[in-house]
């Protein structure tokens, strides 16, 4: 397709303006774009023996700095405990109340992020270089040595309720929620549904066991990304390296159960809607399956950017809605593929009809060699964003590790970018894209 | 301190260059003078709806994206009250393809009825997306009029409402394509790891050949005085009450403006601030609490905007935060409190310059308020506000008669 345009060397004007003596130069010569090859950061150990991954590339005097647990709801014997136990690390400790804390944090600029999701927990820490003593020296209290105060955690139960019944009127979200729990079940951290009495049953004694037995020192690793990452590594030492020598162990990952997935077709009345959110999905494979990387290909073409067949179709042509999106994600131990959208509810059935005739093309026909090229490139392209400045590494960094990929995960990415061809595509098209066994979640308005 | 290069084409165009050479990728970041206060108050949206046809393609160039992504590229755009961005970000040695497309849909854009009847659903749809389909999304449809009663910023930039979206004809996007998309009102500055002089060159064999147009000519009806009180009170389907207070403010370019963005950090900046300590914690009558700048060129805004806790009355809420913007005039705020703000301001400008994408937008947003140096001499304005220009300007905003506020209660069952 580019190579059309190329050929033209004038500029045929759709508009009323002039052109100007001397015709413009032809198009320029577009260079194939390549990530290179991609190093994964060295790592050093505490004297406790945590690693800490050295993101280097810095250009201003500032530090990202990441403590990553294994923490997240996999791990929750009470339901809430993983997101409520990180929400409460800065609201007390046992030498500061709230107020003092956030006071402390907020005279040295820096900020403090607490993020829990369905694998992990961390404590995300964006701060001045100058003021990194003090910085992690609170950073290091409130990870291990948190109060869990009960008027605090009223506070934020109450705010965490409103925020949650606000989200009941969200299409987007119940359409999410009903998937997962189609997919994984009702009991599986991964699609279990939570619940306003969830919220109101929870104490701050949960929150204590659960931060007693996963915040420990043996179960985290460190980024740290700027300029000059090694010179931080005195002062990790004085404020991370002390705990944890008595080599208390690092919690067990629990085996988790999923549900059959049967396909079903679900639809989650939300009264007064404007628009429905439409999901369409199936069964996936984690990051590690050896299709991982190609239906990361795949789902690209069929809806994985601006001019994708679904793009084209849905939002160019029919302008049934603002984006529709196809994506092969994965959590850490259960992997899918969805299809999402927003649209108008009169188009809902519409949409739906047009995802799976784009699906069954795709099943039937190859993918020219134009689109795979132009897939190809924008791949590259993305892959090589990812690796753009330090913190943006540390977040790619972040992927590998928890995902346990390989350190030369991107590398083998790069390579399969390249040399994937169409027949491989259509075959996974077959083999993940199976119309008559797919979810089908509606929310909306009836 | 983030250097640049400057330099202006016959026909117009200004060019800002900044080197960084810490990415192999670059931006190429190209700004038009033109928002939705440049609008027909009967079709409105139209500027944002005009952006989405800058994707439609041209004669030369049928799909914009495809080029941008056989280059490695990405690109996106945003429409505001003020002005419409584009960018592109995509690896340093293929700069020249940016300009090129960015030149080509300067000039050469396809503005077809059927390419905008299609973009019109879109925008439809985007318009329930965004503003309807969410629980409070309509509180900036309900503000901007409320506020405003004579400056075009009494619409939001999606527009008054969908009808007028659907209104739009290719008789107006051509008009509005000739008045504002040419070199005379746009900036081009361009940031990565590319050498000026070679950025002038291309500028010049790219852009070189296109008419200069002429600047916008805008000329807006400034908003008068506000001299009472407004407040609209609306019933939604929604879990919890919400307050807005809005307060008219000086313009973007103003000692003004600088002051009471500090001011609006040391109130609700970060957790130790003020509304998360007092109207959150000690007197536990929200849930969330913030303020902030609308920023706008002309004459904005400051706007309180808080969910309010279940069992609050809402009157009793709007009282205690009357209270303390009160109390801004009558007692300075602390050292303390203005070296927080100040840390949290240098933590955030170190930020921004983390990408190249983000130095590229501002050092062209800068030039379009006026000169681009103020990416630099900015920090100055934010670093000199005293405790006694809080004070004053906390005067002359909190008035009574100058604030707008929302209701906006949860339907009864």
């Amino acid at each position: 397709m580019y190579l059309q345009t190329r050929q033209l060397q004038c500029y045929p004007l759709s508009s009323s303006k002039e052109m100007k003596a001397g015709e413009p130069k032809a198009a320029p010569v577009i260079i194939t774009p390549s990530a290179g090859v991609i190093s994964f950061p060295e790592m050093a150990r505490l004297g406790n023996g945590v690693p800490v991954y050295l993101i280097d590339k810095g250009t201003v005097d500032l530090m990202r700095i990441e403590c990553v647990f294994q923490a997240g709801q996999i791990m929750e014997e009470v339901h809430l405990s993983a997101l409520s136990a990180s929400a409460m690390l800065t609201e007390g400790t046992r030498s500061y109340d709230a107020a003092t804390i956030n006071d402390l944090i907020d005279s040295t600029g820096a900020a403090l992020y607490h993020l829990a999701d369905k694998d992990t927990a961390s404590l995300l820490t964006i701060t001045l270089t100058r003021k990194l003593d003090e910085v992690l020296a609170l950073a290091g209290e409130v990870l291990f040595r948190p109060s869990f105060p009960d008027h605090e955690f009223r506070l934020l139960t109450d705010r965490r309720i409103q925020a949650f019944l606000t989200s009941r009127q969200k299409t987007s979200v119940i359409a999410r929620e009903a998937f997962y729990e189609a997919l994984c079940g009702a009991e599986n951290p991964y699609g279990r549904i939570a619940r306003e009495s969830d919220y109101r049953s929870l104490t701050t004694g949960d929150l204590r066991r659960f931060h007693q037995k996963h915040y420990l020192p043996l179960n985290m690793y460190i980024t740290v990304a700027g300029r000059y990452p090694e010179q931080t590594l005195p002062l990790l030492e004085k404020h991370f390296g002390i705990n944890g020598r008595d080599g208390s162990g690092r919690p067990v990952r629990p085996i988790l159960h999923f549900a059959t997935a049967r396909p079903v077709k679900i639809f989650c009345e939300i009264p007064g809607s404007v628009q429905s959110t439409v999901r369409l999905g199936w069964d996936g494979i984690t990051r590690n399956h050896p299709d991982y990387q190609g239906l990361q290909v795949a789902t690209t073409i069929l809806g994985g950017y601006f001019g994708s067949r679904l793009m084209r179709n849905i939002r160019e042509e029919k302008g049934y809605t603002y984006g529709i999106h196809a994506v092969a994600g994965s959590f850490r131990e259960k992997g899918y593929i969805v299809i999402m959208t927003d649209v108008a509810n009169e188009y809902r059935e519409a949409a739906v009809k047009e995802i799976k005739k784009e699906i069954r093309i795709l099943c039937e026909d190859e993918v020219t060699d134009e689109e795979m090229t132009l897939v190809r490139n924008h791949l590259m392209g993305e892959t090589a964003r990812m690796f753009d400045g330090p913190f943006t590494i540390a977040e790619t960094v972040r992927g590998i590790i928890d995902h346990e990929t390989g350190h030369d995960y991107y590398n083998r990415f790069t390579e399969t970018i390249r040399s994937i061809t169409p027949g491989k595509i259509k075959e996974l098209f077959n083999t993940y894209f199976n119309i008559d066994e797919a979810f089908e979640i509606i929310a909306g308005a009836r | 301190m983030i250097k640049f290069e400057r330099h202006t084409l016959t026909n117009g165009l200004r060019v800002i260059v900044h080197h960084d050479e810490s990415t192999p990728m670059v931006t190429t970041n190209i700004l038009y003078d033109a928002g939705s206060r440049d609008e027909d108050p009967r079709a409105t949206g139209f500027a944002h709806l005009f952006e989405h046809l800058m994707f439609g393609g041209t004669p030369s160039v049928p799909f914009f994206d495809v080029p941008v992504m056989m280059a490695g590229g990405e690109n996106n755009a945003f429409t505001n009250n003020d002005i419409t961005n584009y960018y592109i970000t995509l690896p340093s040695n293929n700069l020249e393809a940016a300009l090129w497309l960015e030149a080509d849909r300067m000039r050469g854009l396809d503005l077809r009825e059927e390419r905008l009847n299609n973009q019109k659903s879109v925008v439809t749809e985007e318009f329930r997306q965004r503003y309807l389909n969410q629980p409070y999304g309509d509180l900036q449809l309900l503000l901007r009029p409320l506020a405003y009663k004579v400056h075009p910023y009494r619409w939001p930039a999606i527009g008054m409402d969908i009808s007028h979206i659907e209104k739009a004809d290719s008789r107006s996007a051509k008009e509005f394509y000739d008045r504002f998309y040419n070199p005379s009102n746009c900036i081009l500055s361009v940031a990565g790891s590319v050498d000026p002089e070679v950025v002038f060159t291309l500028a010049e064999e790219r852009f070189g050949h296109i008419p200069s147009g002429e600047h916008n000519g805008r000329r807006l009806e400034q908003e008068p005085e506000q001299d009472e009180r407004r407040e609209l009170t609306v019933h939604r389907n929604v879990p919890a009450a919400h307050l807005i207070m809005a307060f008219h403010t000086g313009p973007r370019v103003s000692r003004d403006f600088y002051v009471l963005d500090l001011l609006t950090d040391i109130l609700a900046g970060y957790d130790s601030a003020r509304f998360p300590s007092i109207l959150i914690r000690k007197k536990e009558l929200f849930s969330d609490a913030d303020i902030y700048l609308s920023g706008e060129a002309d004459p904005g805004l400051v706007i309180f905007s808080g969910r309010i806790r279940e069992g609050i009355d809402i009157k009793d809420a709007e009282g205690a935060v009357t209270a303390e913007l009160n109390h801004l005039a009558e007692e300075y705020v602390t050292t303390a409190e203005l070296e927080k703000a100040r840390n949290r301001y240098e933590s955030n400008r170190l930020m921004s310059y983390m990408s190249a994408a983000n130095k590229a937008f501002n050092l062209a947003y800068q030039e379009v308020l006026g000169d681009a140096e103020g990416i630099n001499s900015e920090r100055e304005q934010y670093m000199s506000v005293t405790a006694e220009e809080i004070m004053v300007a906390s005067q002359c905003t909190f008035r009574p008669g100058n604030c707008s506020v929302i209701h906006y209660l949860p339907a009864k069952r």
